[in-house]
């Protein structure tokens, strides 16, 4: 595993989930990624990209199925926004965020560490201003006012909004959209970004500006995408999930050219590839 | 019908909109109050508060076949108000109870639609807050007033592509029970959204608590 000789900042062990009433949407899952690493996650629609990434911030509560779970106590499992957890440690399944195993008591914490980039911008875009909505984060953290604003106008410039604070969220393009939310996410300063379909309904020029404002993010990142151009311009490791499990996980440019595992899970070779004109070069 | 009709003048720049919010809070509450509890047997002073208001909203350069339209809006609901209650006290005297009530309600609607035709949604909620309204209620008015937006445009699209599938009339009732179906999924598709907002909050540190940016 090329992860192996830095200290991860994310560990996934043997992790399965069950949605209530549904078929498993995540087998046995079991993965490594280091500091500063940029992990593509790819495999067709239902492959449990997104249930994956959820985990990541404790936002799914892991039932883990029938084998005897381990009972935490009812205030463990209450987190503090209020839904409840249950346990994630059972059939010793674990997730750790920079060593820190996700349970309801490191949830504050792990949030802090692992920012989360949501597929629609209209279900992360919950203040009426996109000050309000920049500053929820920083604010929840405790930082006082002038901290919080200095940090709203650096990721909003971060993310080529700048001075746009006054504006209401319902007035912006869908593009200018995303970006307020990666804002958001930025003013946590943290350490690794889940993102879920950063590229998805942005025309081509809003999506060059969005993988370009992502390139600068120094954080490790984890990239669920369909957009496989993408993940070979940011990411130096691929892992492909489909049915819930995890069918592959290499070298991004190695893993991406495998015509054969392609085909099998409802990708293909990117293009960039196939007619070896390499955007850029793999992992940069 | 788009959302933006609640509030569409309000980011205008009259003298109206450069009012200080409290002062602009206090003066529609104190014109509801005195719509709500002036007798009716005054009712030159009524006169005198519609034409104060009407002289408000042309300041504000609101155009009066907006508000009569807006008022158009729940006029059936005054109207069902106003003849259902006074009934109870006998048909003699439920005529000029109902002109009260209706008149009362009209009023108090003009003063509401001025304040909030003439004040930005978020500058209106800072200022109620200033003025005592809790922090819970502001956050609840603030997701309202933001997915009215969202939830709008979800309705034209499903209205859009169940139109698109719609080949010729098929009567009334086969139309009102796919507006009540389209409603349905409309409720539903809320809910998910919902806890997708919920999780949104929760992803960035959210505990229960509202903070916000003084």
């Amino acid at each position: 595993m090329p992860s192996s000789s830095l200290a991860p900042i994310l560990r996934v062990d043997r992790l399965s989930y069950c949605y209530p009433g549904s078929h498993p949407a995540l087998r046995d899952v079991s993965f490594e990624l280091g500091l500063n690493e940029s992990i593509g996650l790819v495999g067709p629609n239902g492959a449990g990209k997104t249930t994956l990434l959820l985990h990541l911030n404790g936002l799914l509560p892991g039932e883990l199925g029938a084998a005897a779970p381990r009972r935490q106590s009812a205030a463990d499992r209450r987190d503090s926004g209020g839904s409840v957890i249950t346990s994630d440690v059972a059939r010793g399944a674990t997730i750790e965020v920079l060593g820190m195993p996700v349970t309801a008591a490191t949830l504050p914490e792990v949030r802090r560490v692992v920012g989360f980039l949501f597929q629609n911008p209209d279900d992360q875009l919950f203040c009426s201003t996109v000050l309000d909505d920049v500053a929820f984060g920083p604010l929840n953290l405790g930082f006082p006012a002038d901290e919080v604003r200095r940090r709203v106008a650096n990721c909003l410039a971060a993310v080529g909004l700048a001075g746009l604070e006054g504006r209401g969220t319902h007035e912006l393009s869908f593009g200018e959209r995303r970006r307020v939310c990666l804002a958001g996410v930025l003013a946590c300063e943290p350490s690794l970004l889940a993102l879920d379909e950063p590229s998805s309904n942005l025309d081509p020029r809003a999506r060059r500006g969005f993988i370009e404002v992502l390139r600068q993010c120094p954080a490790a990142k984890i990239i669920a995408s369909h957009d496989l151009e993408l993940v070979l311009e940011l990411c130096t490791r691929v892992v492909v999930l489909d049915q819930g499990r995890l069918q592959a996980d290499g070298n991004a440019h190695d893993v991406l050219s495998d015509d054969n595992l392609m085909q099998s899970h409802g990708l293909e070779v990117p293009l960039s590839i196939r007619y070896g004109q390499r955007l850029a070069e793999p992992g940069k | 019908m788009s959302p933006e009709f609640l509030d569409r003048f309000s980011r205008g720049n009259t003298i109206c909109h450069r009012l200080p919010v409290r002062l602009k809070i206090v003066l529609t509450l104190a014109a509801i109050l005195a719509a709500a509890l002036i007798p009716i047997s005054a009712w030159p002073v009524h006169g005198c508060l519609a034409c104060v208001l009407f002289a408000a909203h042309s300041v504000a350069e609101i155009p009066v076949a907006y508000l009569v339209r807006r008022v158009g809006f729940v006029m059936p609901l005054v109207c069902g108000l106003a003849f259902a209650v006074p009934l109870g006290d006998g048909l003699a005297n439920a005529l000029p109870a109902a002109a009260a009530i209706a008149v009362r309600s009209v009023l108090s609607l003009l003063a509401g639609l001025w304040l909030v035709n003439v004040t930005p949604f978020d500058r209106l909620l800072a200022g109620l807050q200033r003025c005592g309204m809790p922090r819970g209620i502001a956050a609840m008015l603030a997701f309202m007033y933001r997915y009215t937006f969202v939830v709008f445009d979800e309705l034209a699209k499903m209205r859009a592509a169940r139109r698109a599938r719609t080949f010729s009339s098929r009567g009334a009732w086969r139309e009102w029970s796919a507006a009540a179906q389209l409603l349905g999924r409309l409720l539903i598709r809320s809910l998910d959204r919902a806890e997708r907002i919920h999780s949104a909050m929760c992803a960035r540190g959210w505990d229960g608590r509202i903070r916000a940016l003084e």
